[in-house]
């Protein structure tokens, strides 16, 4: 039953679905307006789930006194001044909130991203190698896109961003309908999977 | 002044995430538990002034709508996510959301392939449709592995892979550009905001 | 030869400071010492900003702008935020902007101060922030937009009731709010493109992340995305188009002209000319992706070199 319940729940809801997309009738638009206004009530819970997570990975951390233990320390002082300063001086412009997410969020936020052009760059020197015809092509195209994007390469000559910009608008464009087209059915064959209850993995682990 | 020391802040936690370039140190990982910590932190009030107070405390509690009620308790039951004997009290927030999936059936088979055939079967009346149409051809074909990639077949499936080599080339180039962008944005704060050398 | 195949031997022994050093010096030194360049204007770009200055003076037309993205791919986006909002702004379009994660509500707030500096708009009359709606209501608003704004987005990120607003006086629904531009690091763009553009017809555009932006091609084709700003390079070109037309000072004191390829092709903006820097940090960032490529493409012949070598190296004591 705990598992029952639950799935015929989201196959009468998806059939539902289906019917409201195709349908419109007053009553599919009703069953509408009660799913969205269900699903807003719903929303603001789940970042429950957030909070419980960090809260148990690094609560275990610090009771265990596991290495590093003082860094989760920080971590959760951190969610709880920060959840704090919102809901005590606001979350507007100008508040320490804000101050918060300018100041911390934001700019270790945006270097944890930027690490990477290191890591590329690094990996266009030490493994990106013409092993086959095929890598070849793959580095040649990879090369033409890349002077094509930047103003040198109109620089050195007006053909370099034209091929870019044909290699992304023809072969570029072919090989990626032909993956989408893969995956768009993919898509819908799990869509239809969860639809008919035969795809049972969200509902996690248990009886 | 306080617009100074706050960049200066900034720019101290952006160099401690760059230290680890260097290799991992206590910076790093200082800078990393702040980061996660504030994250989510800062979710939580957000969530509770958007969503919690507009569709939950207004309707039942102002406007008196008290069915509200259910699916709000509904949306308590996340709490039991974690619990060995209760988890499967937090599947019903979970399924009432995914019902929505049955509206993406038709929908994405509609957009995603529909729309994406029709454009792929346009009249070869030049040769870059021409060349669309045998790419997507041969790469479909390429996806299809109950038949093994052997003699004439194997040619077409082959073409199939320089397409996709063309098309991962592309997209490491533009790959390559993104990661070098965000640390140019990196850079152009510590030049820029905090030393003012970028004019 | 046989004192290049050791030198190379070496070289690809390089330990991966070394490199991360000489990354950093080819991003630091353009930076430095700004040089102009010219920034080609890609189609996909200009379409968005043609279709977005189609609606300019108009109060029956809106664009929204969806902020699907968090801080770590700021450098590419928001400056194609600041600049189409400058665009906006400019050219009087009603512009909303709308999140759907935490993460990007100051992102919103970020772009917004910048765009408004140096404009005379008010929030709620030229434009207005929708806030930040939990994720769980990404469908339902998004649906939701194809019959009533208003009452589904209900109130804004000041928490006032949006029907109120004088902004949405002449627009209901998607048939005014006829383009949504949404900038993402992620696959969201195809969100709107397979429920609202599928259901409603909206035009939808893409400001995304370079990493997505060769995936993007087959739905620029089909029409299913308007246009498309890619990375850093996208945000340069807008920056460029909003310099060369929206703002453009006519000889008799007005402000403004109309789109002409050909008037874009002959154009050359000084970077220097620009006061802003914020109105200009793709394009002084470009200048240091310039050279930035041109290195990666180094890193790769000479890496490419060394492993040549060294294989030849390697045949030769097996023969």
């Amino acid at each position: 039953m705990k598992r029952q319940i639950p799935l015929i729940i989201v196959i009468t809801l998806g059939f539902m679905f289906v019917a409201h997309t195709f349908i419109p009738h007053k009553a599919s638009v009703a069953f509408y307006d009660w799913w969205v206004s269900w699903s807003k009530a719903i929303s603001p819970f789940a970042v429950i789930l957030g909070i419980m997570s960090l809260t148990m990975v690094h609560g275990t951390k610090i009771s265990r006194k596991a290495p590093n233990w003082q860094y989760s320390a920080l971590t959760l002082f951190a969610l709880v001044f920060t959840g704090a300063s919102g809901f005590i001086w606001g979350t507007s412009e100008g508040t320490p909130f804000m101050w918060l997410f300018k100041n911390v969020q934001m700019p270790m936020g945006s270097t944890m991203f930027s690490l990477l052009a290191f890591h590329i760059a690094s990996a266009a020197y030490k493994a990106f190698r013409a092993r086959s015809a095929e890598a070849t092509v793959l580095l040649i195209a990879a090369i033409i896109v890349m002077l094509g994007q930047v103003p040198l390469g109109m620089a050195i000559s007006k053909w370099i961003p034209e091929t870019s910009s044909w290699i992304l608008n023809v072969p570029n464009l072919a090989a990626k309908r032909g993956i989408a087209l893969g995956v768009g059915l993919g898509m819908t064959a799990t869509s239809l999977k969860i639809l008919l209850g035969i795809e049972r993995t969200y509902l996690g682990g248990g009886d | 002044m306080f617009e100074t020391i706050s960049n200066l802040i900034a720019a101290f936690l952006t160099l401690c995430i760059f230290s680890f370039l260097y290799k991992d140190n206590p910076f790093y990982k200082f800078a990393e538990a702040l980061f996660i910590g504030v994250s989510m932190g800062y979710a939580i009030p957000l969530v509770y002034e958007n969503a919690f107070l507009p569709f939950v405390y207004q309707p039942i509690f102002l406007q008196g709508k008290l069915i509200i009620l259910i699916p709000s308790l509904m949306g308590v039951l996340y709490i039991f996510r974690f619990s060995r004997n209760l988890s499967w009290l937090s599947r019903y927030p979970i399924v009432f959301g995914m019902g929505i999936v049955g509206m993406g059936v038709p929908m994405s088979m509609h957009s995603s392939v529909l729309v994406q055939m029709r454009s792929a079967m346009l009249p070869l009346d030049n040769i870059n449709t021409a060349l669309i149409f045998i790419g997507t051809v041969t790469i479909l074909l390429y996806f299809f592995f109950s038949k093994e990639h052997k003699g004439v077949y194997g040619k077409f499936t082959n073409v199939g892979v320089w397409y996709m080599m063309i098309g991962f080339g592309a997209s490491f180039g533009y790959t390559v550009m993104a990661r070098i962008s965000l640390l140019i944005g990196r850079i152009q704060f510590l030049l820029g905001d905090v030393l003012g050398l970028i004019k | 030869m046989s004192n290049i195949v050791p030198f190379f031997e070496k070289m690809q022994a390089l330990d991966r400071r070394y490199i991360y050093l000489v990354v950093a010096l080819a991003i630091i030194i353009p930076l430095l010492i700004p040089f102009n360049s010219k920034t080609y204007v890609t189609e996909p770009t200009a379409n968005v900003y043609k279709m977005i200055d189609s609606y300019a003076g108009r109060s029956d037309r809106a664009i929204l702008l969806s902020f699907s993205h968090d801080a770590s791919t700021m450098a590419e986006l928001t400056p194609m935020e600041v600049a189409i909002l400058r665009h906006c702004f400019q050219r009087k379009v009603k512009v909303f902007t709308l999140c759907f994660m935490p993460a990007a509500s100051p992102l919103m707030d970020y772009a917004l101060n910048i765009a408004k500096e140096d404009y005379d708009v008010q929030d709620g009359i030229d434009y207005c922030n929708f806030g930040y709606k939990p994720y769980g209501l990404f469908l339902p608003i998004l649906l939701g937009m194809g019959d009533d704004i208003a009452e589904i987005v209900e109130t804004d990120a000041q928490g006032r009731k949006i029907s109120n607003l004088p902004i949405m006086t002449d627009i209901t629904n998607y048939n005014e709010m006829n383009l949504v531009v949404d900038f993402a690091a992620s696959s969201a763009v195809y969100s709107w493109i397979v429920y609202a553009r599928a259901r409603y017809g909206v035009n939808v555009a893409a400001g995304i992340t370079a990493v997505m932006a060769a995936d993007n091609y087959p739905y620029l084709q089909t029409g299913q995305l308007v246009g498309m700003l890619s990375g850093l390079k996208g945000a340069a070109e807008y920056e460029k188009l909003v310099d060369v037309f929206a703002t453009h000072k006519n000889p008799d004191g007005t402000i403004g002209r109309s789109y002409s390829k050909e008037i874009l092709q002959e154009s050359w903006i000084k970077l220097s000319d620009v006061d802003k820097r914020v109105y200009k940090t793709a394009r002084i960032g470009m200048n240091a992706q310039t050279v930035a490529h041109v290195m990666i493409i180094v890193f790769i012949i000479l890496g490419n070199i060394g492993f040549f070598l060294s294989k030849k190296k390697k045949e030769q004591e097996m023969m």
